[in-house]
């Protein structure tokens, strides 16, 4: 079967001498002090030499500390950086789940943002119209359409912007810890949406810290550490991953 | 050809994206006005009002045997689309840094869509502008149907613009103010409130390199002296123009794909 993601020896590199906002000031002085910001070397590599192919359908996990490069592979994967060396095809359309609220317009109203998301997301006119109702339906928010997404809580954004992302059916769903959104029973309701989604084909990329989730939804997991990609295979990589605290 | 599909294939993919974003600019922007969108007829009313009162009256600057409003008003609705689409151009990648972080999207839609939504805004205040060039009598003349053609000039020159200082402004966030510095001074050196003529000949040579004064000329020959721009007028225009787009696309596509780790 033909592989959806297909990943060949993707490493990433960062240059941690670059401040964020480099400024003229900062080249004034480094000018004065002889200093070539960009020679210094500390090269960090998100990423080292990961390969790995996806067939349609799987739902992968993909799980490791905090700084393991997961979400620099997705971001990889969706196009929003470049892979330093390697490369990553990508055969079909892909919808990341914007972090939530990232792509609302805090003035306009929620209905206005519907229209403003989706087109972010790359969704035509008239798809959107056909399917507001239903996004409306799902994020139960109907009274509060024409209300300024500023007033709302931040679980009703999130319940909004989940509803959104999940509403289409996209060959590939990118979801970077996004379950844990709203209250208890629409964490149950996103729950089941992904998991229908999952059985009607979705070929799934899911990053998350808690093993019990990744074990619930994934039938592969990739385990990724410092950028390498440590173990390769089905949920029993979870257990090895929490074990490895434990020794 | 090649090339043309892939711009025929964005129109048709991010067209609608580009609509919401402009769509979006403008709710914002009036929906907490009590005045809403009459301000865009307003402003420039009140504006040139200010300046023509300082500029006139005070300062007693004249141009002779033309109407001293309209020939400020001409110069300040060309100077103001560029200074207001040029500035909100500049911000425009850093501020939606969040989406680019998360969604690929082609980047050049940030600043194009600035320019887009002052340029409605623009078309709003040739409603005031011809209001002027009626009541004070100046009247119309059939060249005015050569307008849109500095329109689109100064369209694409601030377009072009917008591409280097949205990609220069993410990597030298200092370019926030100095640019605020290097506008005003380019107020001073278009000849909006006063007539170049008026000028020592060297110095008003070099002025006439500045791209904004071709466009204004352009328009200042039709609306006020009612005469057919040469073919200079055209070319000049056109070629500055082009010049500054492709200059601000060659910048900002070498530079897009490094936005990303300096924002």
């Amino acid at each position: 079967m033909q592989s959806i993601i297909s990943a060949k020896n993707v490493s990433m590199r960062f240059n941690l001498g670059i401040e964020k906002g480099y400024s003229l000031k900062q080249a004034f002085v480094d000018l004065i002090t002889g200093k070539r910001r960009d020679k210094i070397d500390n090269d960090f590599w998100a990423l080292t030499d990961v390969s790995f192919e996806v067939a349609p359908g799987e739902v992968i996990g993909f799980i490791g500390n905090n700084g393991a490069g997961k979400s620099t592979l997705l971001k990889v994967i969706a196009g929003v950086m470049n892979p330093t060396k390697g490369s990553v095809s990508v055969c079909g359309n892909i919808c990341p789940m914007i972090e939530l609220g990232a792509g609302f317009d805090m003035d306009l109203t929620a209905d206005e943002n519907i229209f403003l998301n989706g087109a972010i997301m790359g969704y035509s006119k008239d798809f959107i119209s056909s399917k507001r109702d239903e996004i409306v339906e799902f994020s139960e928010l109907s009274d509060f359409m024409s209300v300024p997404v500023k007033n709302f809580s931040s679980g009703m954004i999130a319940r909004l912007a989940f509803s959104i992302a999940t509403i289409v059916d996209p060959e590939i769903l990118i979801v970077d810890e996004i379950l844990s959104v709203g209250d208890y029973s629409f964490q149950q309701k996103s729950e089941e949406k992904m998991l229908s989604m999952i059985k009607g084909g979705t070929t799934v990329l899911f990053v998350s810290h808690s093993a019990a989730s990744v074990k619930k939804i994934c039938n592969r997991v990739i385990w990724l550490d410092h950028g390498h990609v440590i173990k390769d295979g089905d949920t029993s990589v979870c257990d090895e991953y929490v074990a490895s605290f434990s020794v | 050809m090649k090339s043309v599909k892939n711009i025929a294939f964005a129109l048709k993919t991010y067209g609608f994206l580009m609509q919401q974003l402009v769509g979006r600019d403008f709710k914002v922007k009036y929906k907490r006005n009590v005045l809403g969108i009459a301000w865009s007829l307003l402003y420039p009313v009140l504006l040139m009002g200010v300046m023509a009162i300082v500029f006139s009256r005070i300062f007693k600057i004249n141009v002779p045997g033309v109407s001293y409003l309209v020939y400020l008003m001409t110069g300040l609705v060309y100077f103001n689309y560029f200074s207001e689409a040029s500035s909100l151009a500049m911000g425009s990648v850093v501020v939606n840094f969040s989406l680019i972080n998360k969604v690929y999207l082609p980047k050049y839609i940030f600043p194009l869509s600035k320019c887009i939504f002052v340029g409605i805004n623009f078309l709003l205040t040739l409603i005031p502008l011809y209001a002027v060039i009626i009541l004070t009598g100046t009247g119309l003349n059939w060249y005015h149907l050569l307008l849109p053609f500095s329109f689109f000039c100064l369209f694409l020159f601030t377009v072009g613009m917008g591409f280097v200082l949205s990609a220069v402004s993410v990597f030298l966030r200092d370019m926030f103010y100095i640019y605020g510095i290097v506008l005003t001074l380019w107020t001073y050196l278009t000849p909006i409130m006063y007539d170049i003529n008026m000028m020592n000949p060297k110095f008003a040579a070099i002025l006439k390199f500045n791209p904004l004064y071709q466009y204004i000329n352009f328009a200042r020959m039709i609306i006020i002296y009612r005469s057919c721009p040469s073919w200079l007028n055209f070319v000049a225009s056109l070629g500055s123009a082009l010049l500054v787009l492709l200059f601000g696309v060659f910048v900002f596509r070498r530079n897009q794909d490094k936005f990303i780790y300096y924002i």
